[in-house]
């Protein structure tokens, strides 16, 4: 009951997970790499959404493409971090219950 | 709001200004003698456009390469954390270097990476363009400048027989268009193999051929043909040209600046030497530090550390 009622909350998420994937996979390679930051701005974008929502780290990465400009600094710039056990990432990516249980 | 309608917005200030563009080079050649619903007016509007828009982005490309430039002062921090990590190929390693890497840029202001705005800035613009000639294909009126004899024009200019809307997918059957469509395909290729051979074989350094991003782009390299085979399909000869036009820009910027400023330690600043050797001594000229400012010749750096002798062993070394 828990695990369907994860799935759906979660469903959002993943399929923003998704859309990232296919991206960083199928476009972000044919024009290289150009990101001043670590994490590029589409990693950091799938990891705020993965740790934050859509809401919250759709905007965090909207943040984070506006602050990336040739005249940034540039540098290491992590997701703000959020610790909760409630979900844990796939190896694939996505977002899923964490399979203790508890939340 | 449905989506398309959202980007519509998005774009309506974007597609005002090329617009603008397009119409003041159009008024511009039209004064000069050209015939205003000829295809060769239209195709130079587009140029125009690319000229526009690519000197604009002149400033961004210059930061790029003064920050190139100056890599060379960190180039030994820089290959000692190549070291650190030399053969590490798991996961966390590979990111840990990139972290330090990034971290050593961001510290001595030498990011030699442009972000992703000047691709970022000129997507609308194509987008924009696309949308211009796709208006203009259903004989709509454009937003701005672009007044209803003008649009039509554009929509019926003329390149060797080929309608300038016209994309090979709504070619139906038009030859001329498909082979058009198909050379700027195999033009386009071309130029971006030349631009990106350039950069990898002559204006790299060394160490900078050695790493997996080098491999990465090289394998990248090969799979363009198949995205530009699908714009040449997809996209109306109009915004072909502009793309066309635009990669020629950037072969031509490349080539002065590997000529003219190449990466220190690269075949191509060998290159350079050399050519400025040759000069002088042609002239006449004896004194070889007559490089200027601008130039940085790269310096044999020896990075192994000279021990220090004994006094009886530096005598025997004399000696020899």
């Amino acid at each position: 009951m828990t695990r369907a009622l994860a799935f759906v909350v979660l469903l959002p998420r993943n399929v923003c997970v998704a859309i990232l994937t296919v991206y960083r996979a199928v476009i972000s390679p044919l024009y290289g790499d150009v990101c001043r930051y670590y994490p590029s701005c589409s990693h950091y974008t799938l990891q705020a959404i993965q740790q934050h929502g859509v809401v919250r780290g759709v905007w965090l990465g909207t943040r984070r493409i506006a602050r990336c400009h040739p005249w940034a600094e540039g540098g290491v710039d992590d997701v703000p971090a959020r610790t909760h056990d409630r979900y844990r990432v796939t190896r694939s990516g996505f977002v899923v219950a964490s399979s203790h249980g508890k939340g | 709001m449905d989506i398309l309608s959202f980007f519509g917005t998005l774009l309506w200030p974007i597609k005002w200004v090329i617009e603008a563009i397009l119409v003041a080079f159009h008024t511009l050649l039209t004064s000069v003698g050209l015939d205003p619903a000829a295809g060769i007016t239209w195709v130079l509007s587009i140029v125009g456009l690319v000229l526009v828009v690519r000197a604009a982005l002149i400033p961004i490309f210059v930061r790029q390469i003064k920050s190139q430039r100056r890599m060379l002062e960190v180039a030994p921090q820089l290959k000692k954390i190549q070291d650190k990590y030399k053969g590490k190929k798991d996961q966390f390693s590979r990111e840990a270097m990139s972290r330090e890497t990034m971290e050593l840029y961001r510290k001595t202001g030498t990011n030699p990476l442009s972000s992703c705005l000047p691709l970022l800035l000129q997507m609308p613009i194509f987008f924009g363009l696309f949308s211009v000639l796709n208006d203009a294909q259903h004989s709509k009126v454009g937003v701005g400048l672009l007044n209803e004899q003008l649009s039509s024009q554009f929509a019926n200019a003329e390149i060797l027989g080929a309608p300038l809307r016209l994309a090979i997918s709504t070619a139906d059957g038009n030859a001329t268009v498909i082979i058009i469509a198909a050379v700027m395909v195999v033009l386009m290729t071309a130029s971006q193999f030349i631009t990106q051979l350039q950069i990898m074989s002559k204006n790299q350094s060394a160490e900078m051929k050695a790493s997996p991003m080098y491999r990465q782009q090289r394998i990248l390299l090969y799979l363009l043909p198949l995205v530009f085979a699908f714009s040449g399909f997809t996209f109306p000869l109009g915004v072909m040209t502009y793309w066309l036009v635009s990669n020629f820009w950037t072969m031509g910027q490349q080539f002065l600046v590997i000529r003219n400023m190449p990466t220190p330690g690269s075949e191509a600043a060998l290159a350079r030497e050399a050519r400025l050797a040759k000069r002088n001594q042609r002239k006449g000229i004896v004194e070889e530090d007559k490089t200027g400012g601008t130039v940085v010749v790269e310096e044999p750096k020896n990075v192994q550390r000279q021990q220090p002798l004994s006094k009886n062993r530096a005598k025997k070394q004399n000696k020899k």
